[in-house]
């Protein structure tokens, strides 16, 4: 996930072999290679290269076109989306950063109390799909009956609202509340790896903790924050399900809203692919703009070796922090929670805790009387299990290639598994859906095309963490089982395999998590008999019937944080926080 | 899966005990036919944006209590996410729905350019109210399946019978502004109908004065009904029908039939010509225009399509009160443009 990993795989891809025959070529780590780099092409390279082709593809001749150009951008509305769409990433960015760095600098690098009750908190934001959040949301700060409105009339008896959720806030904080989990993650695996030298020294010219903070520690994990800066941007703009509930009421048209036009019929996918590309070159420019004030300077202060860390002693400050930590948590995590879970067992969700208002109905719909929400819980948590597995061995099996060299050109494979970071979910979809989804591959309405997208989407993630599993184990261990007589296979089998065992099942559950809840990909691509449980929820949000989707999304969260504890437990409570 | 399985089995036996012979004599041949051919293809997929998810899955859960052994999956969205989904598959020529029911007629009519449509003229079309029977296609692509005004619905603890608006052109008073819910016609099929016919009668004047009122802007118009339940609007444009079942059951709401005319959508139901379940998508379409259905129907308050089934009481009569509707024919060349203009005018 972090920059890092690219730097290190492009400096590494280039290294220089003795030339060989030609037929010598053909050991069994180049037809890896070829395995390989086959399965990326069909993933990454195939669907994208279909979506630079369609978006100059004339739908009714098939010829060369700039038409479809036109008829994306060629009105304001259109290019208004563009533009609020980055406005509101922006701004997800800047607030997720004011949640996410003080709450990792606190858990991190000072005394703050109760840091686990913290981490556990924000962990909770991470178990939240965003639709979900959102959903928590419009019941506490709808315009006229949420919770807020109501608790602050009552209180004050005035009959003004405070809080409009269907607002340019309102997105923002919803999407922010659920994006700052993984700066978090970031920032604090950085912040692990200081050395306290630096701040002693600031501290022993005169500094107090926050300036030293300010002017030492922060710069200092300044990639960290410009990588999970993009992240959190790219993931933002690519949201289907909170702009789908929030920006139409709140009138505030997105680019997602307006893919998700051009996809409603007449199915114009060389339009929806020719508006796409410019967000693509958006994402792939901020890539490079972030490498360029990185390699301006020199960060070597970050060596994960040697030194030592203390904690910064905040005093009273530690209350304050600890109370911001609280509040954070609270907005992204207790009070939505609460109000669903409220929402769940209410006749209904305006009626609050009471006895006459309780009930299991909403329950009993959702898992018995609906049609489909109960296969598609067993079909989001059977996807995202395989996708997450399938992830996951992909990205080890091209890190090993990758890491220890076995082929020429094995950068390239790198390069290719973090590219899906790059391209919006929905666009995913779109592309995945032009090359496999018509006919002749054909597979629309099959647990295939979602299990494959789903995969190319989580790749990144399984491939920062699945490299970094394989730097962390030197060479010599393996070359030992050769020198004994032991093949490759039979050395990944006993030497490699059994070190990465933990790694890579917290590399599963942190592509588990998100899969088994995916929205903005899956939904384009799924079927009748296909649907996954986001699915069913989107469609009942259509509807406003708060009751029944919060029990449904209640059951998704309570089967999620089991399967979540049981990892855990087995894990060790710090595999969100690993140095990667 | 497990659970429905479970419950089909269990009506199976009920069945089997019980009352096997009496369901036996109710079917007729023709009945008879297509339920042994519906169940060796094993349940019928139906796409629908005509009512809730709720009555689509409790109509679903009626047709497979009467036909034990088939199965209903039915997928509720609205009307354009609908239309999309079907019209993916036809495009991608991989159908999987069988049933698709809309609430927008001129779909049915943009399926017949891609011949996506089988004809299938239900048997128990021959009941149906005339009126009804003469509202669908004559060569059998589809027929007329539901009947659901709109109109407009008030929070009764927020608004009283007075002071709500008696018409839709009273919607444009700026005492409601922030008040109003609506759904968007690039999501609803029912609302692109309503702006359709309310262009034919006010112009377009009328949806640029209602933008001066805010209206809260949802996908469907039974969020509007949902926002109006909940208290968070006073108002909303939506199906009568739904507010009255939700009156029924003590929920704080009642309607108001407009009296520059209630907007009855043009809403069918068709067979999908690459339907992979032909026979159980021909029997549930018999089955929606069948007594049980129709007697269902009236039990929750909605309008019977049959002349031998009466409306339950405290419906009112819509026979002799003004109607306004789209007609599908004109209505497909301007539905395209007059949802371009909502956007326009409205901002998203």
């Amino acid at each position: 996930m972090s920059t890092t990993t690219l730097t290190n795989v492009a400096s590494r891809g280039g290294a220089t072999r003795p030339r060989v025959g030609f037929l010598n070529r053909f050991q069994p780590s180049s037809l890896a290679f070829l395995g390989m780099s086959l399965v990326l092409v069909v993933l990454i390279v195939a669907p994208l290269t279909m979506l630079l082709v369609k978006s100059f593809t004339d739908p009714v001749t098939g010829g060369f076109t700039l038409a479809n150009y036109i008829d994306a951008y060629g009105k304001a509305r259109h290019v208004q989306a563009l533009i609020n769409t980055l406005y509101m990433g922006a701004a997800v960015v800047v607030l997720s950063l004011l949640f996410a760095l003080p709450l990792a600098w606190g858990c991190t690098r000072t005394d703050m109390p109760f840091k686990n009750f913290v981490r556990a908190g924000v962990f909770g934001a991470f178990i939240i799909p965003p639709y979900l959040g959102g959903i928590g949301w419009i019941l506490l700060a709808g315009p006229n009956s949420g919770w807020i409105n109501r608790v602050w009339q009552g209180l004050t008896g005035s009959d003004t609202s405070i809080v409009n959720i269907f607002s340019f806030e309102g997105l923002v904080l919803v999407m922010a509340i659920n994006l700052y989990f993984t700066m978090f993650v970031l920032i604090s695996a950085a912040f692990e790896m200081l050395n306290s030298e630096l701040e002693d020294a600031a501290n022993i010219l005169g500094a107090g903790p926050i300036r030293t903070a300010w002017k030492v520690t922060f710069p200092l994990v300044l990639p960290s924050i410009l990588g999970s800066a993009l992240l959190t941007f790219l993931v933002c703009i690519a949201l289907y399900g909170v702009p789908a509930l929030i920006s139409i009421p709140a009138r505030f048209p997105v680019v997602v809203i307006q893919l998700a036009e051009f996809f409603s019929f007449p199915l114009r996918i060389e339009t929806a692919a020719a508006y796409s590309i410019p967000l693509l070159l958006i994402t792939a420019a901020l890539l490079l703009l972030q490498r360029m004030i990185l390699a301006r300077k020199g960060y070597t202060a970050v060596t994960g070796k040697g030194g030592e860390r203390r904690l910064v002693r905040l005093g009273p400050w530690r209350w304050v922090l600890f109370g911001y930590s609280l509040f954070v948590v609270g907005l992204s995590v207790a009070m939505p929670l609460l109000v669903l879970v409220m929402a769940a067992f209410g006749r209904s969700w305006v009626g609050g805790l009471t006895l006459s208002n309780l009930t299991f109905e909403n329950f009993d719909y959702v898992l018995f009387e609906h049609a489909t929400s109960q296969q598609a819980i067993v079909t989001s948590l059977g996807l995202g299990a395989v996708s997450a597995t399938v992830a996951v061995l992909l990205a080890l099996s091209i890190s090993y290639i990758v890491q220890r060299r076995l082929v020429p050109l094995s950068g390239v494979l790198g390069y290719l598994c973090m590219a899906p970071f790059v391209i919006p979910g929905i666009v995913l979809a779109i592309a995945f859906y032009a090359v496999y989804a018509l006919p002749p591959v054909a597979l629309y309405g099959t647990y295939t095309i979602l299990a494959l997208a789903f995969v190319t989407r989580f790749l990144p993630i399984a491939y920062t963490t699945g490299s970094a599993g394989v730097r962390a184990i030197h060479p010599e261990m393996e070359e030992a089982v050769r020198i004994l007589g032991g093949g490759r296979l039979y050395a990944i089998r006993k030497v490699v395999a059994p070190l990465l065992k933990r790694p890579l099942a917290a590399g599963w559950l942190l592509i588990f998590v998100p899969a088994a809840q995916e929205l903005s990909t899956a939904i384009f691509l799924v079927g009748p008999k296909t649907r996954v449980v986001s699915v069913v929820l989107l469609d009942m949000t259509e509807e406003g019937e708060m009751e029944k989707l919060a029990a449904l999304g209640t059951v998704l969260l309570v089967i999620i944080t089991a399967m979540v504890m049981i990892g855990i437990r087995t894990l060790g409570r710090d595999f969100m926080v690993r140095r990667s | 899966m497990t659970i429905r399985i479970g419950t089909v089995a269990a009506a199976a036996i009920c069945a089997g005990l019980a009352s096997a012979p009496a369901w036996a004599q109710d079917y007729q041949p023709w009945e008879q036919e297509l339920y042994d051919a519906a169940k060796s293809e094993g349940g019928v997929v139906w796409y629908v944006s005509q009512t809730t998810s709720e009555m689509a899955n409790a109509l679903c859960a009626e047709f497979t209590a009467r036909y034990p052994g088939v199965n209903c999956d039915a997928i509720r969205a609205t009307g354009s996410v609908t239309f999309q989904r079907v019209m993916q598959e036809v495009q991608a020529n991989a159908v999987q729905g069988d049933v698709y029911s809309s609430n927008d007629d001129t779909d049915f009519m943009e399926m017949q350019k891609y011949d996506a449509l089988a004809a299938y003229t239900p048997h128990n079309i021959e009941y149906m109210l005339p009126s009804m029977k003469a509202a669908g296609n004559q060569d059998g692509y589809w027929y007329a399946s539901n009947i659901s005004p709109y109109g407009i619905v008030y929070n009764t603890d927020l608004v009283s019978a007075d002071e709500a608006p008696k018409s839709w052109k009273d919607l444009l008073d700026p005492k409601w502004k922030d008040q109003l819910a609506i759904a968007h016609p690039g999501f609803s099929g029912s609302m692109s109908m309503f702006t359709v016919a309310l262009e034919e009668l006010y112009g377009w004047e009328y949806f640029e004065k209602l933008e001066a009122n805010k209206p809260q802007i949802g996908r469907s118009v039974s969020d509007g009904y949902n926002l109006v339940v909940s208290g968070e609007r006073k108002i909303a444009i939506a199906p009568i029908t739904l507010a009255l079942g939700g009156k029924m059951n003590g929920k704080p709401v009642d309607i108001v039939l407009p009296e520059d005319g209630l907007m009855l959508p043009p809403s069918g139901t068709g067979l999908l010509a690459a339907a992979p379940h032909p026979n159980a998508g021909k029997l549930f379409e018999e089955f929606l225009l069948g007594k049980e259905a129709a007697e269902f129907l009236a039990g929750q308050n909605r309008y019977p399509l049959r002349g031998d089934v009466p409306t339950a009481e405290g419906v009112p009569s819509i026979a002799n009160v003004p109607m306004i509707t789209a007609n599908p024919e004109t209505a497909a060349q301007k539905v395209g443009e007059a949802t371009e203009m909502f956007r326009d005018t409205f901002g998203i």
